[in-house]
């Protein structure tokens, strides 16, 4: 995009439903998302009937192997608006990474246009029994034959290659990582439908832990849960009649890999790279700048990605995110910081793709946001896995 | 009827590394890989190097880029690095060194293999390394790099 989002503020979020967070589901995903569905027309004031847009992305998060199956493992559009009843003008699901935001774009694309008038956008996670990762493969074909044979394989580890980098670059610390996973734990201690409600983790308890991927450790990662969420999206015009006050998208980007690499190698500098894009686009996208951003959210799917986040939207400079992290500064508890984790993220929620920082955008713009409210919020932004592979959305409840 | 093993005293089998299936695109690599010497993929349109070879040049872009393998000096230099203390895959041994790496002669390309110095061995951005190469079963060899002042 070259210009301003001609959709500017025309599309708004007005309704939500979360189910609970968990590490094992004792129903069926399919059963979850039907609920959680429903629950999520009626918050918006609406029923079954009047929504005429399905979106999501099914993708099955897991590396291992396992195998998709809607309505057990994943939850597709199509799936959905059969099993709830609709009759659906348009029902898609986006493939590929960074899921939300490629997915959230169709549905808001699709409100813009007029494709569909109400749309259901939800994200359906399985966490499958057995180990999320472990490959038992005795043979390397395809692309797995220029990583695996040599011992490099998962996400851990990729993400552990990435972030050494910058530790040794910008002299970061585990103090200050530490500092990062807490502050999402505490945040999502907050939060009643999180899997770890009422569970904070101190900088200590994180200390006291054991690298496995030096020099990260299980806490760095976000914990597989199942679990639904659901948003309902309609122009802005129709929000006006609804009963929440609704949230605007004001812009988005998307950010892409450029560079030939093996599977699952992401460098610090493809992704820091990439993420020059991303906010230039986000930036003229939107119409705004980083100073005009209220409640920026921080993707931490793997909590190196809330510096690599922090420093592609400048909040602050290149390589100093960890030390604004050291002094307090993204503390959702104390004035004038920056709350990068104020909705708890992934590490605070559990694994659910993106959806936590939408959701605390929506929630802290709308006014909805309980006793976690903020007070004097206009603009939101949340990030979504990494500039190379996801990108940004930009939120506003005061379109001018 | 099972026979467990250890109750019959029988010792674990040694791991089995995960085996690199050539295909089209990756046969010369192996081959090369198997003669301990490391290639990279060269365009035949654009004469750019690249790997893993895709069914375009990342360069050019030309979907016939007859990749042909052409051998690297093998010097390289450390990029990051990791520790694995829980791998994923069957067959290697915690604690093992992963590094990722740039080729001294073709920079653009990064590689990660492990390091044979060790989890222990002490390194920093641009440690110059050498290729070595682990001869996991007969006629197949990995890529992986020492360290130059060890090699
Ligand atoms: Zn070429």
């Amino acid at each position: 995009m070259s210009r301003v989002f001609k959709a500017r503020n025309q599309v708004a979020l007005v309704g939500y439903a979360h189910s609970p967070a968990v590490r094992r589901a004792t129903r069926p995903l399919g059963v979850t998302a039907i609920e959680t569905a429903k629950a999520a027309i009626a918050d918006a004031g609406l029923t079954v009937g009047q929504i005429d847009g399905f979106v999501s992305a099914p993708l099955l998060p897991a590396s291992g192997e396992h195998k998709a199956q809607d309505g057990i493992s994943i939850v597709s559009s199509h799936w959905l608006a059969q099993h709830i009843g609709a009759d659906p003008a348009y029902a898609v699901g986006f493939q590929g990474i960074g899921q939300l935001i490629g997915s959230l774009t169709l549905a808001v694309n699709a409100i813009a246009s007029g494709a569909a008038d109400y749309i259901l956008f939800h994200r359906a996670l399985h966490n499958p029994a057995g180990s999320y990762n472990d490959n038992p493969m005795t043979e390397a074909r395809g692309a797995d034959q220029w990583v695996a044979p040599q011992g490099f394989y998962g996400s851990m580890p990729t993400i552990a290659l990435a972030y050494n980098e910058y530790c040794q670059r910008y002299g970061a610390t585990r103090e200050a990582l530490a500092v990062v996973v807490s502050e999402a734990r505490k945040n999502g201690a907050r939060i009643p439908w999180s899997a770890w409600y009422g569970k904070p983790l101190s900088v200590e308890q994180y200390l006291a832990e054991p690298t496995l991927f030096d020099p990260l450790c299980r806490y760095d990662a976000d914990m597989p849960v199942e679990g639904v969420a659901c948003f309902v999206l309609t122009s802005a015009e129709r929000a006006k009649d609804l009963k929440n006050k609704p949230v605007y998208i004001a812009g988005y980007a998307i950010g892409y890999p450029r560079e030939n690499r093996p599977m699952l190698h992401w460098t610090l500098d493809d992704m820091m790279e990439a993420g020059k894009g991303v906010a230039a686009r986000l930036w003229r996208s939107s119409g705004l700048g980083v100073a005009d951003i209220d409640l920026p959210q921080a993707y931490d799917g793997f909590s190196p990605f809330v510096y690599i986040w922090m420093e592609t939207l400048g909040l602050c400079k290149l390589g100093e995110a960890h030390e604004l992290v050291l002094s307090g500064g993204i503390d959702s508890d104390k004035p004038r910081t920056i709350p990068v984790l104020s909705g708890g993220g992934a590490i605070g929620n559990g694994r659910m793709h993106g959806v936590p920082q939408m959701l605390e955008n929506y929630l802290q713009l709308s006014g909805r946001a309980g006793e976690r409210q903020r007070a004097d919020l206009t603009t939101g932004l949340s990030c979504h896995s990494t500039p190379s592979l996801g990108g940004a959305v930009v939120y506003t409840n005061d379109p001018v | 009827m099972e026979i467990d093993q250890h109750a019959a005293g029988t010792a674990a089998p040694p791991p089995v590394r995960i085996i690199p299936i050539p295909d089209a695109t990756s046969a010369g690599y192996w081959e090369a890989a198997a003669n301990h010497v490391l290639t990279v993929a060269r365009c035949a349109v654009c004469g750019q190097t690249t790997l893993p070879p895709d069914m375009s040049c990342p360069h050019c872009h030309t979907t016939e880029p007859g990749f042909t393998f052409v051998p690297v000096e093998g010097k390289a230099r450390v990029r990051t690095w990791t520790v694995i203390r829980r791998p994923f895959l069957q067959g290697f041994t915690p604690p093992f060194m992963l590094v990722d790496v740039e080729l001294n002669d073709h920079p653009h390309i990064r590689m990660v293999a492990g390091l044979l110095d060790g989890a222990e061995a002490k390194l920093e951005i641009g440690t110059p390394v050498v290729v070595a190469f682990e001869d996991i079963a007969p006629k197949i060899s990995v890529p992986a790099f020492r360290l130059e002042k060890s090699a």
